[in-house]
């Protein structure tokens, strides 16, 4: 296909203007030939016509240009005329002219200081919306546990423990390893700076504080919520997608209960069982690490750590535990509710709910923070 | 009904398809002339989907060999199969459209990947290509959740067309319409292909289409394709090919056509 050989070329005749197309007018030819048609202005009361005799292929797209001049120049009050088309032209340019019709007013757009604000707002208002529907949610999963509390036979074991087994069981080697890692971090970090003051058996203190009242914790719920979290929103998501939790509702069961319930029991068990797990490979890399670059050996450091971090310290991380399971759960489930038609959609609130979920185990961690100092301990 | 029924633009000679030990298609043989609608028909897991999948280059086939053009295919370096595939437009039986664009960006796409043209022309062609696959014009706008399936198929025709391609692939184009939608489906692919010239394959199960706008029909059968017009399929003695068309819901396609 040359992509060149359409052509336009204008003349005077007979007190009209003339315009003669000729060549292959064709989609990936049409950018000057539209240009140069959309340049023509004859003067006010003079006829254009257009000769198509020599036009070898026309495809719709020149269909379109041709018959959009004629259009045009005939709005303007200037009588336009096709001359000399062949038979399969001349019915091809009358196709289009069938499905032209007026386009619907181009959308404007706003001023982008308005945009902007109209932008935050949008995002505030769905924050608030979300809080709300996260509370209501809460309030649902609540009374449906209430009543399946009343008949305990309605709580549906072997899914619990399935959901125990994928979301604690499986997650073992992936938290062991970064909370040792961190662990390992902190006293090397530690070591380096207390040795400066002498105080490198401080470390310890270092070590066995931060891990057992934030890092443990942190660190767990951060993972179960990017790996189980996700998870239950893409599951309950794509049963949203396949309208099976419409299929359950027909078939008189609650998706809450048989769904949601499962779930969130199962990460209020399961993330202390990891929190605890997690505290333990932290303090067993700042051990090593400690040993390591500072010679304190292990029993050294089991003594230091029962003398300097208050038993009260592993308490405080091990109570968030089964809060951060709970929010985790609650928004896996709920985004996965959330999910609307397409698979598309189950990708958008899977992000959605890892964001979430670690945002508000954060908030909620420094809540906790601010309450235990309040209390003084 | 023919439109203008030309020379040869797709041979398939010799085709072998294999999944694992599973021969879909055994040497099967076809040609598609220019300006005819052949429908591919078969029962269901005969390997129709296979086989347009494998003239688009979508399948790999074992043996055989797939002539687009009087091109072969699998010989041809990519910048020339991509300007074969450019010439041929294709209609998947959900639609395929991106989600993440409105309907006006999904026609636009091929036009803004393969085309030097101005945003404003691409705009106007976009609009009128949408209007030609009988939509509203309120759809442009629209993202393809919004929209219902029969919708969604008006659109992904749209998107087929933008390039105006010789040649037509349609799969299942009448699948999951109400029997309103699929008979409006198939006057307006009638409609295109005679104001447009198009070639048209389409694979269907749809009696009533093939009935309405089909000129050859091939039918696939033990991994091979019979092909003739409908008279001679009415004839076949194979098992298989005489049920389909004696069967109950043919002849009230008959009955419908008559």
């Amino acid at each position: 296909m040359a992509a060149s050989a359409g052509w336009l070329s204008t003349a005077e005749q007979d007190g009209s203007l003339r315009l003669n197309a000729g060549g292959r007018w064709e989609t990936a030819a049409l950018a000057e030939l539209d240009a140069a048609l959309r340049r023509i202005a004859p003067a006010p009361g003079r006829a254009v016509r257009i000769d198509l005799g020599g036009l070898t292929h026309l495809d719709t797209a020149g269909a379109w240009v041709i018959h959009r001049t004629v259009r045009e120049l005939r709005a303007k009050g200037i009588a336009a005329s096709l001359d000399n088309a062949a038979p399969a032209h001349a019915a091809l340019i009358e196709a289009i002219a069938r499905n032209d019709r007026p386009g619907l007013p181009g959308r404007k757009r706003p001023n982008p200081l308005v945009a902007l604000l109209d932008h935050w707002g949008r995002a505030f208002v769905g924050g608030l919306a979300e809080v709300g529907g996260l509370l209501s949610f809460l309030g649902l999963a609540t009374i449906t546990a209430l009543r399946a509390l009343a008949q305990p036979g309605r709580i549906r074991i072997v899914p619990l423990f399935s959901h125990i087994e994928h979301t604690g069981l499986t997650a073992l080697p992936i938290i062991g390893l970064l909370s040792f890692l961190i662990g390992v971090v902190l006293a090397y970090q530690g070591a380096d700076q207390l040795r400066r003051f002498g105080a490198e058996i401080f470390t310890v203190n270092l070590v066995g504080v931060s891990m057992l009242r934030e890092m443990g914790i942190l660190l767990a719920a951060i993972i179960v919520a990017g790996r189980s979290g996700s998870a239950f929103t893409a599951q309950i998501g794509t049963m949203q997608v396949n309208e099976e939790i419409d299929a359950m509702r027909t078939l008189g069961l609650d998706p809450i209960e048989v769904l949601v319930l499962p779930r969130v029991i199962a990460l209020v068990i399961v993330l202390p069982l990891l929190a605890v797990y997690s505290d333990l490979m932290g303090l067993l890399g700042g051990a090593l690490m400690s040993w390591a670059v500072l010679d304190i050996s292990l029993v050294q450091f089991m003594e230091r750590l029962r003398g300097a971090v208050p038993v009260w310290s592993f308490w405080v991380g091990l109570i968030k535990a089964p809060v951060f399971g709970l929010l985790i759960a609650l928004v896996g489930c709920r985004q996965g509710l959330e999910v609307e038609g397409s698979a598309e959609s189950v990708g958008r609130q899977t992000t959605r709910a890892v964001v979430i979920s670690i945002f508000l185990v954060i908030v909620t961690d420094a809540v906790f923070s601010i309450f235990f100092s309040a209390v003084g301990v | 009904m023919n439109g203008a029924v030309g020379n040869v633009v797709i041979r398939v000679a010799g085709l072998v398809t294999r999944f694992g030990t599973q021969v879909v298609h055994d040497g099967l043989d076809l040609e598609v002339r220019s300006g005819e609608v052949l429908a591919i028909v078969g029962g269901s897991g005969s390997g129709k989907s296979v086989l347009l999948r494998t003239i688009l280059g979508l399948n790999r086939a074992a043996a055989g060999r797939i002539e687009i053009f009087g091109r072969d295919t699998a010989r041809l370096p990519e910048a020339e199969r991509r300007a074969i595939e450019r010439r041929i437009g294709v209609l998947f039986q959900q639609g395929a459209l991106f989600s993440s664009l409105t309907v006006a960006e999904n026609v636009a796409v091929p036009l803004k990947e393969h085309t030097e043209l101005p945003d404003a022309l691409i705009a106007e062609i976009v609009e009128l290509k949408v209007a030609m696959s009988g939509l509203p014009p309120d759809a442009c706008a629209k993202y393809p959740s919004e929209l219902s399936g029969g919708m969604k198929k008006r659109a992904g025709l749209a998107r087929a067309l933008a390039l105006d391609p010789e040649i037509l692939c349609l799969d299942e184009p009448t699948a999951g319409l109400d029997p309103i939608g699929a008979a409006a489906f198939d006057a307006l692919i009638a409609g295109l292909r005679s104001a447009l010239g198009l070639t048209v394959i389409m694979v269907t199960h749809d009696l009533d289409s093939l009935y309405a706008i089909a000129d050859r029909i091939a039918v696939l059968v033990n991994g091979r394709l019979v092909t003739g017009t409908l008279a001679e399929m009415e004839r076949m003695t194979d098992p298989w090919i005489h049920e389909y068309f004696h069967g109950p819901r043919a002849r009230a396609a008959v009955a419908a056509g008559a």
